[in-house]
């Protein structure tokens, strides 16, 4: 197989850095959601209590599934396109 | 994250050098609206009232509470997403080692 070219190169970094991007987005993201919807707003102290953890962990894993859903979605529409 | 991280083995240094250096501005750049949006949430939490220009206790103690609680969320998130990805990426892998061999087996 031949070497890759500078072109092909150039392009990985690109997808590569737009990968991250997206991860840091939707790290982000999933931070800011689950914070808005598990955390008592009268901030009674400055550590989660067990029901906020709990809160957190299914908060994560159904912001995942949501994720895995529309990127099923969105791919499906991309080919029928 | 980690196929990303291996696969940076394979560029040569230039790109890898170029790859890092992206790696770290998006870390300061993070770095930095993680601390906006931090600000931000202590604030419309826990000021309401501007009787005074200074913050009352309650509101200081509120902000602080609130500087820990989005520290702890955060790492909380962050260890599930560290575990959700990986479970992704191995399925992933099977996915196609599974895909693989049946191609395979379809070409006998």
């Amino acid at each position: 197989m031949a070497s890759p070219t500078e072109a092909d190169l150039a392009k990985s970094l690109a997808m590569a850095q737009q990968e991250l991007d997206y991860r840091v987005d939707l790290f982000n993201r999933m931070t800011s959601s689950c914070f808005e919807k598990c955390m008592d707003r009268r901030y009674k102290d400055g550590e989660l209590n067990v029901g906020e953890h709990s809160c957190v962990d299914r908060c994560c894993a159904k912001y995942w599934q949501v994720t895995g859903i529309v990127g099923q979605m969105l791919g499906a529409q991309g080919q029928g396109m | 994250m980690n196929s990303a991280m291996e696969g940076m083995e394979d560029l040569p240094e230039a790109q890898r050098n170029a790859l890092l250096q992206k790696i770290e501005e998006l870390q300061v750049r993070d770095s930095l609206r993680t601390y906006n949006s931090v600000v931000e949430r202590c604030f419309v939490d826990c000021v309401s009232s501007f009787r005074s220009k200074n913050l009352d206790s309650t509101e200081e103690r509120c902000v602080t509470y609130v500087l820990r609680k989005v520290f702890e969320a955060c790492a909380r998130v962050g260890m599930r997403f560290g575990e959700m990805s990986s479970q992704s990426e191995q399925q992933m892998q099977q996915m196609m080692a599974a895909t693989g061999t049946a191609r395979q087996m379809i070409k006998r």
